[in-house]
Formats: C-alpha cells, sequence, structure tokens
C-alpha cells in the first residue's frame, strides 16, 4: 500500500531531497529533528518535525529506537533513512517492521549480510562478480613467491589474523615477495600470535567506479549506468561523474551485468550502490562493496538517466513494482556532481560552522543544486560539513567540465570557508581534463602541488 | 500440580467487559473501582487513563489521524498557559517519548499540581518504545501546573511542569 505518511529521519540536504520527492507524490511529511535542527530548511517545509532530543547525534538522529518510537507516534506508515546515521543499521527496518511501519529501503537481513565484507565478498563470488585475485593462507616464503608470480606484482602482504595496516607490505617482484614474508610474517607472529598471511593485488592506481541499482524486492533489478567518483580525499568523495568515460564500453556492459547480478542473487530491495575498483592499466574492476542506500551523489545518475531515484524509493517502499525497465531507461550525456563542505582548504580542511551571510548560486541550464543552505543559515558544528552538492549536466565530459567552472566561478558564498575554490583547481587541472586521475591522484599531485607552491 | 485458572481472574472479566462493549455499539466505557481503571474506546484520541496507560479496543484507523498543524518549536513562556505565574520556571523533556506521569498503570502520580518536588525526585517516566526512563527534576520547588497531557507523546525541550519556588 502506498505510504500516506512518510518519516524522514535524515537532516541536511537529504532530507530536503527526500521531503520534496514525498510532496510529489502527494505523501505527508514528518521531518526528525534534533535541536540544532528545528529550524532547517526541510523543517519549513514540511507538515510537522518532531524534535527527537538535542544536538548531539546519539541521542537524536542515531537513536533507533527514539526515531522508530517518534515515527509510530507522529502516525507515519513509513519512514526515510537517508544516507548516514541509521540508513545502513539493520535493527531501524526491524523496528519498523515490528511497528507496522514501511521501510524505504532493502530488508534488514540483506543489510546485515552485505554490511559484513567477508559474506558479501562471498556473495559476489557466487554472482560471478570479480574480486581482486588473492589467496588467503600464506604460510611461507616460497608461498609468497609462487603466488605473488601467480596474481602478477604488485601484490600486497598482510596478516591474516589482524588488521589496522600492521605488518602490511607492498611487493613488486618474487625476491620482494619472499623478503616481505620474512618481514610481514614476523610483524604478525609479534602481534597476533600468527604469522600467516593474506595476499592481494595491489592496485596503486586505481579508479573508484560504482552501479546505481533498483530492485524490486523479487529478484528483478535495474541499473542506472555507472558513476565515476575517483576524485578523492582521505577516502571521502569529492567529485563524482557519470558515465565513467574511462572505461570501454565492453567494459561497462560487464560491470553493469556484474552489479545486476549480485542485486538479483539477494532479490534485493530498493535503492543501492555496487561500488568496483577500476584498474585502468589492466583494464579490469573488482568488486569493493555494496552500499544498501541512497547515496550522496545519486544526483548525477539522476542527471543523465532524468529519472528521480528517489521518488522511485518511496514508490517501491510502498509495494509498487519497478516503474521502468532496463530498456526504458536511457543514459545521455556527462554529469559532474561537487560536493560543497564548509572546510578550509588552506587549513587542511578545518571544519568551517558559523552563519552563511552571503548565499548566491549559481543558476541556469544544466545546473542543479542540492542543498538547504540560504542566507542566514546556520551550520552547526555537530554534524558533516556539507553544504551542498553542485550539479551540471552538458552533452559531454567537455561541455560539463567548462558549464562546471562557470558555475563555481558563479557561487559566491560568505561567512564561512568552504571548497568551492579547491573544486576550480580541480577540474581547472590538465590531469582532471585528460581523466588521468585515480583515488589517490588529489592528495598525490594535486594537494601536494599546492603544498609544494605554497612551501 | 499446575494451577487450574479460576473463573474470578481479572483478565477474564475483562475479556468479557471488552465483548460486551464490542456488541454494545457505545462509543467509551470508562470504568473505575477502587485501585482498577479500565477505559475502553472506540477512539484513538479518547482521554487517557489518569494512571498513564490507555487500552483501546478499536483498531488503529486506517487513514492516519490528522497532523497538528504548525512546526512544533515550544517556546515556554509562549506556550505555557496564562495560569502559569511569570515567575514559574519549567522542566522540559530531555528527549523525545510518551510521557507518564505515574510509575505504572494504576498508581499514583509521581507529583500533583500543588506538589513540592526536590532536586533529584523522580516525576515522570518517558518510555521509547518500552524502554521507561524516569525524569529526574534538576530544580526544586511546588508544581503549579503540568503542561503535557498523561500518554502523549511529547518531544524534546518540551515543557513538562511549571514550579515557583518554595
Amino acid at each position: 500500500m502506498a505510504i500516506k505518511r512518510l518519516f524522514i529521519a535524515n537532516r541536511g540536504e537529504i532530507a530536503l531531497r527526500i521531503v520534496r520527492a514525498a510532496q510529489a507524490l502527494n505523501m505527508e511529511t514528518v521531518l526528525a529533528v534534533s535541536d540544532a535542527d528545528r529550524d532547517s530548511a526541510a523543517a519549513r517545509l514540511v507538515d510537522r518535525t518532531v524534535v527527537l532530543g538535542p544536538a548531539q547525534a546519539a541521542r537524536s538522529y542515531l537513536d533507533p529506537r527514539l526515531v522508530v518510537h517518534a515515527a509510530k507516534a507522529s502516525g507515519c506508515d513509513g519512514l526515510h533513512p537517508g544516507y548516514g546515521f541509521l540508513s545502513e543499521r539493520a535493527i531501524l527496518p526491524r523496528l519498523c517492521a515490528a511497528n507496522g511501519i514501511a521501510f524505504v529501503g532493502p530488508e534488514p537481513d540483506v543489510i546485515e549480510s552485505l554490511g559484513d565484507k567477508i559474506q558479501a565478498r562471498g556473495m559476489a563470488r557466487a554472482a560471478g562478480v570479480p574480486l581482486v585475485p588473492g589467496c588467503d593462507g600464506v604460510a611461507t616464503a616460497a608461498d609468497a613467491r609462487r603466488e605473488g608470480d601467480k596474481i602478477g606484482y604488485p601484490v600486497l602482504l598482510k596478516a591474516a589474523a589482524g588488521g589496522g595496516g600492521r605488518g602490511m607490505v607492498i611487493a613488486h617482484n618474487g625476491d620482494e615477495a619472499e623478503a616481505g614474508f620474512h618481514r610481514a610474517s614476523a610483524e604478525a607472529v609479534a602481534a597476533f600470535g600468527d604469522g600467516t598471511l593474506f595476499m592481494e593485488r595491489f592496485v596503486p592506481e586505481a579508479r573508484h567506479v560504482e552501479v546505481q541499482l533498483m530492485g524490486d524486492g523479487k529478484g528483478q533489478v535495474v541499473h542506472f549506468g555507472e558513476r565515476d567518483c575517483s576524485v578523492q580525499r582521505r577516502y571521502q568523495k569529492l567529485i563524482e561523474e557519470a558515465p565513467c568515460t574511462a572505461m570501454p564500453d565492453h567494459l561497462r556492459k560487464q560491470l553493469h551485468e556484474s552489479a545486476c547480478a549480485l542485486a538479483a542473487s539477494v532479490n534485493y530491495r530498493n535503492a543501492g550502490t555496487c561500488e568496483f575498483l577500476f584498474d585502468v592499466k589492466r583494464q579490469e574492476f573488482y568488486f569493493i562493496e555494496v552500499n544498501a542506500r541512497i547515496q550522496v551523489e545519486h544526483p548525477v545518475s539522476e542527471m543523465i538517466s532524468g529519472f528521480d531515484l528517489v521518488q522511485e524509493q518511496l514508490r517501491i517502499a510502498g509495494g509498487a513494482g519497478l516503474s521502468v525497465t532496463q530498456d526504458q531507461v536511457s543514459l545521455t550525456g556527462h554529469a559532474i556532481e561537487c560536493r560543497i563542505n564548509a572546510e578550509d582548504p588552506a587549513r587542511d580542511f578545518l571544519p568551517s560552522p558559523g552563519r552563511i551571510t552571503r548565499w548566491s548560486p549559481p543558476q541556469g541550464e544544466g545546473i542543479r543544486l542540492d542543498s538547504h543552505m540560504s542566507e542566514g543559515a546556520m551550520i552547526p558544528p555537530f554534524y558533516d560539513s556539507m553544504i551542498g552538492k553542485l550539479i551540471v549536466h552538458a552533452p559531454t565530459r567537455d561541455a560539463a567540465i567548462d558549464r562546471l567552472d562557470a558555475a563555481l566561478a558563479d557561487f559566491r558564498v560568505e561567512g564561512i570557508a568552504t571548497t568551492i575554490g579547491l573544486h576550480r583547481e580541480i577540474i581547472a587541472h590538465p590531469d582532471f581534463r585528460a581523466n588521468r586521475i585515480h583515488t589517490r591522484w588529489l592528495e598525490q599531485v594535486l594537494l601536494a602541488e599546492r603544498k609544494g607552491a605554497a612551501a | 500440580m499446575t494451577h487450574k485458572p479460576t473463573i474470578d481472574h481479572p483478565v477474564d472479566h475483562v475479556r468479557v467487559l471488552m465483548e460486551e462493549f464490542k456488541r454494545s455499539g457505545i462509543a467509551t466505557l470508562h470504568l473505575r473501582a477502587g485501585g482498577f481503571e479500565l477505559l475502553l474506546s472506540n477512539d484513538a484520541n479518547a482521554p487517557s487513563l489518569s494512571g498513564g496507560q490507555r487500552a483501546v479496543a478499536a483498531p488503529v484507523p486506517a487513514a492516519p489521524a490528522p497532523l497538528a498543524a504548525p512546526v512544533a518549536t515550544p517556546v515556554p513562556a509562549a506556550t505555557a498557559p496564562s495560569s502559569v505565574p511569570a515567575n514559574a520556571v519549567i522542566i522540559a523533556a530531555p528527549n523525545l517519548g510518551t510521557f507518564y506521569r505515574a510509575p505504572k498503570p494504576g498508581a499514583a502520580p509521581y507529583v500533583e499540581i500543588g506538589g513540592s518536588i526536590s532536586v533529584g525526585d523522580e516525576i515522570c517516566l518517558i518510555e521509547v518504545m518500552k524502554l521507561f526512563t524516569g525524569v529526574k527534576a534538576d530544580r526544586a520547588g511546588t508544581v503549579v501546573a503540568i503542561l503535557a497531557e498523561d500518554g502523549a507523546m511529547v518531544e524534546s525541550g518540551q515543557p513538562l511542569f511549571a514550579l515557583v519556588a518554595g
């Protein structure tokens, strides 16, 4: 049964995005807020807000019991968790089910098994999805050389018993694999009492590529193309684009098929993203993980597909099937998204909360802004620093970069530090224009150049 | 030896009453006998029991009840009834939940209007998903108003009690 009154268990731009999608589908909306978010943009738009608790997320947005109690007490029959916070905690859909509330997301068991790295790899393997070539039990130096030769160098050797980067060695040939085994194994014995090592192929210059999926929970899955999210700092994405033009068509097709096969094999329901590592040199991709929620960067897929993913989420949660078949999904042009954060790149990305004294975003053809900010808005210091996402769409990647540059130049924000200037630097860099980037490019190349220039 | 349930078990009486209530078609039945209190109602918005728990005989209506219109941003001075003196201080809900004035159904409320409370006294319960947490007074005084309804959802920061010193 279609959702009549939706509870939005999130904040910031995604809360606003969900409220608008729900209102477009004629749903009533109830927004959970913390004390710090009573006057948020989403709060002004909804039919009702309920104040969960104090500003600290642990006592408001991160308390599943509090959230579901509020949803039930306010008469809601559906709950959208957004991203972050409780969105991938199986307890939330379980509490929803126990209270007769439709959860906008996958089944709790699916969330749980995909959230477990070992189980998820097993499910991927069973569905025929390629994994990083590797070997679990390297017990001797001779083993290390033999397996390294088989896998292909460079390889990463690490303790099978533990993590945390201790006892990790990168080997570029058979001799290094043997020497590396002795070193890593000794460290592993010292740290964990077990010298057995795990070996996998090391990809020094990888791209992060992911596929946007939507499932009906009965084995039907459609994809909305892939996204390239290789501009990252400390594993945080800064810029995302669609499609991944660095990937040839035949690989792209395999990528989509792999992602859909995995999702179909678990009867995946609602929106999800299958993440891959793309080894450009070898022209191979490997499974990383599945994110069982709507993602921050979903708008680039919406821009190239012309399809509203959040509305589809709400329809599916209300019991509807997929509203499109794969051949009805057509992807056109190129979209790029910049995450605008209230951070100061000149001060090592120090968060810059405070009041916005000027907010003058760009407007025009092919420009979309997903933001909860406005002039006079306050960025509280309690949550993440993202203040908006600027998305552009144009017929080609080059045209999209030009449009993005013009839009960023027009974007005036005062009162706080932002990453707008850094985004202009990134997209103006010859490596970005030539699409020669990888997941460590921003830190190793651009930010290193910046530091060198400043010194 | 197993205990044979007697016909006099109170649950059986309630069951009979519920059957009669359903058959009768009356809207609300409120029964009070000694320490026992029972409210049967076909109206989900019926006033709640003095002790705190509420029994709703009718199924929850298929259509959700209409939403309270405005965005609730309680400001103590603005929402407190006029009977609250200007010098009163407010004890507010620490988080969202269901507000209960008594430690258990049928028991006497922790505090009544006119009662005096000391710092650290438990003055109400806030329930979140069957987890009941006692709220302790962070100031002393005489209760001049109880600002939330027993059994109702209260939001974080919503005024519960008004006190005056002494």
